[in-house]
């Protein structure tokens, strides 16, 4: 478990930079190899000293440097863009899922308590495959739908309905925590009466 | 709560939708696509706020130092199913997890129970409290959590390990005017033989000397030396210049371990016993007889910690004005500075007979220091400056010179101390 971000990490990595190796263009490949080397620096610097913000930007800068060079010097092939899109956002949730539940499995605990965790961490697994797999099929089934021919992707509408979709998903998200506060005002406070030692369990 | 991790996945989707709208590129703008699915996904199952019921039970709760304690936490989830939370039970940072754990992650349905058991032990004496319990409910994808806290705290008494000093003789120099067990110089009730004297009427046939009556053809009484109790402060330094070492190691808690062992074995002999503290403040505890004095002091000795400033003879005002004159004096001190013998030297001209008890800064430090040629000059230098306090100190008090690696009991023995009359 503690080897799974790691291992999904080296293969992002392997991945752009075996696709740096087919720029031949030495105006692109400088920049995006320096743009490559930082992200190493900065994920290994955020590896050793745990500086969090390192770790962040060196993600961001291996995306960056992905993306800046299928768009700009190599082309975007679909299938595989969105492959490495669904394993960045694979590795983040891995990791974080490694750091919670890696230290419960080190600790000498009962086979009870190991078996819950591990329902638990299978349950976490199941639902980010799932997220993950969805992540990757929807986008190929509206390429598909729009290499068709059933929706017609390069006009105007289309692109200000996606926008206008993804502005909804964002504010949604956004307004969310708002308004279950506000739900949950109306609801009974918490009981803390009842959660003084002298209560039964 | 949103997590980081929403907040980056949704300025993704914002970028990747932005770069594919200028550069008029359809598959670029589909890679806003991912992020955005699991945004929504995430938010369909938004994490529940947890209602969560706590209880805590401890084996025991008060301990000696280095010792375990079985914890059991029993939480129950009285709100709605809780798909991924986390659970930790706050504990003080010198408490160590020895085994179990206090931190969960579990799946918690309605109504369900999560039973964390776990061991705890503390290397240093304090009074802990353990809690509360914060727990945490995560949305499936970690993009949102709620954030609760279960007041819910337990306390544990933790005893600085006892010097066993049952062997050693501790008596007071000066005797009070009530039974006890130190030879008081004076005829009265005891069992050490004191002299004879001519039968008076009245006197106890059991000390009839027939021996010494049948020579002389009269009959002859024994006398016996009264033995008495008498009063002892103990004196802790526990100023922040004592602190040399690690918070296991150090002055201040030998120091603590030695007065409580010394506190024990005087009123074991059924002395008065009181306590000084000099730390941030100085405190005390007033003279007083028995057990529930011992736990008094132990009580007051917990709560030591290094700290404070102030000059040694402050103690000396203290003396003077709470505790009787002619009262003994155990001042444990790590002799870290030449104002120790100023004080001692005041309080040995006030009358009290002053026992220096010094728990050795130096060899706290030499056995955490690599063994070089500097630090070897260093301890020959620093040990011959000890030296000399210790030989001034000998002229108007009785010193212990205590190396805390071995049992204070040995370095007692040499202290020999014969009582003079009250």
């Amino acid at each position: 478990m503690r080897l799974a971000p790691s291992a999904l990490l080296g293969l992002l990595e392997a991945g752009v930079a075996w696709d740096l190796v087919f720029i031949f263009d030495r105006a692109w490949i400088g920049g995006l190899a320096f743009a490559f080397g930082v992200n190493l620096v900065l994920l290994a610097v955020g590896h050793v000293l745990h500086w969090r913000w390192a770790r962040w930007l060196g993600l961001v800068l291996l995306g960056t440097t992905y993306v800046v060079a299928h768009v700009f010097v190599l082309g975007v092939q679909l299938l595989p863009a969105l492959a490495v899109v669904a394993l960045l956002m694979g590795y983040v949730e891995v990791r974080i899922l490694s750091e919670r539940f890696a230290p419960l499995f080190l600790a000498s605990i009962t086979p009870a308590h190991r078996g819950q965790f591990g329902r638990a961490l299978l349950r976490a697994w199941t639902r980010l495959a799932a997220a993950l797999i969805v992540a990757v099929v929807v986008p190929l089934f509206a390429a598909d739908l729009a290499v068709a021919g059933v929706v017609p992707l390069t006009t105007i509408p289309t692109a200000l309905l996606l926008s206008a979709g993804l502005v909804a998903v964002v504010v949604l998200i956004a307004l969310l925590p708002t308004l279950d506060a506000k739900a949950s005002e109306g609801r009974e406070p918490f009981p803390r009466a009842r959660n003084s030692p002298k209560s039964p369990p | 709560m949103r997590t980081p991790l929403s907040s980056g996945l949704a300025a993704a989707s914002v970028g990747l939708l932005l770069l594919g709208l200028v550069l008029r590129s359809w598959q670029v703008v589909l890679l806003a696509l991912p992020p955005t699915i699991v945004l929504a996904l995430g938010s369909l199952a938004p994490p529940p706020r947890p209602r969560l019921v706590a209880m805590r039970s401890l084996a025991r709760e008060r301990v000696d130092a280095g010792r375990d304690v079985e914890v059991e936490l029993v939480i129950r989830n009285e709100g709605p199913p809780l798909d991924l939370l986390e659970v930790a039970d706050v504990l003080p940072r010198d408490l160590a997890v020895v085994r179990g754990t206090n931190h969960a992650l579990v799946a918690l349905e309605s109504g369900g129970t999560l039973v964390l058991s776990y061991v705890v032990q503390s290397a240093v004496k304090g009074d802990f409290v353990i809690g509360p319990v914060r727990a945490r409910s995560l949305d499936p994808l970690g993009l949102g959590v709620q954030d609760a806290v279960l007041e819910v705290r337990s306390s544990l008494v933790v005893a600085p390990a006892m010097e066993d000093l049952r062997r050693v003789q501790l008596l007071p120099r000066r005797t009070r005017p009530w039974f006890g067990q130190a030879p008081s110089r004076q005829i009265g009730v005891g069992t050490e033989f004191w002299g004879m004297r001519e039968y008076a009427p009245g006197d106890e046939v059991r000390r009839i000397n027939w021996k010494a009556s049948a020579r002389f053809d009269r009959l002859f009484t024994n006398e016996y030396e009264g033995e008495r109790s008498g009063d002892v402060v103990l004196v802790v330094d526990a100023r922040r210049e004592s602190f040399v070492g690690t918070p296991v190691d150090n002055p201040v808690e030998h120091a603590v371990r030695a007065a409580l062992g010394i506190a024990d074995r005087v009123l074991a002999a059924r002395n008065r016993v009181g306590l000084i503290v000099q730390r941030q403040v100085i405190d005390w505890v007033p003279l007083a007889f028995g057990r529930k004095q011992l736990y008094r002091i132990l009580d007051h000795l917990l709560h030591v910690q290094p700290g404070g400033e102030w000059p040694l003879s402050h103690v000396g005002f203290v003396l003077s004005r709470f505790f009787p004159r002619d009262c003994g004096v155990v001042l444990i001190t790590s002799l870290l500075d030449r104002d120790v013998l100023e004080a001692v030297i005041r309080l040995a001209a006030r009358g009290h007979a002053v026992t220096i008890v010094a728990p050795s800064a130096l060899e706290i430090e030499r056995r955490q220091r690599t063994d070089s040629r500097e630090d070897r000059m260093a301890y020959q230098i620093l040990a011959m400056e000890r030296a000399n306090v210790v030989r001034q100190l000998r002229r108007v008090a009785t010193v212990v010179d205590w190396d805390p690696a071995t049992p204070l009991a040995l370095a007692l023995r040499r202290m020999t101390a014969r009582p003079s009359r009250a």
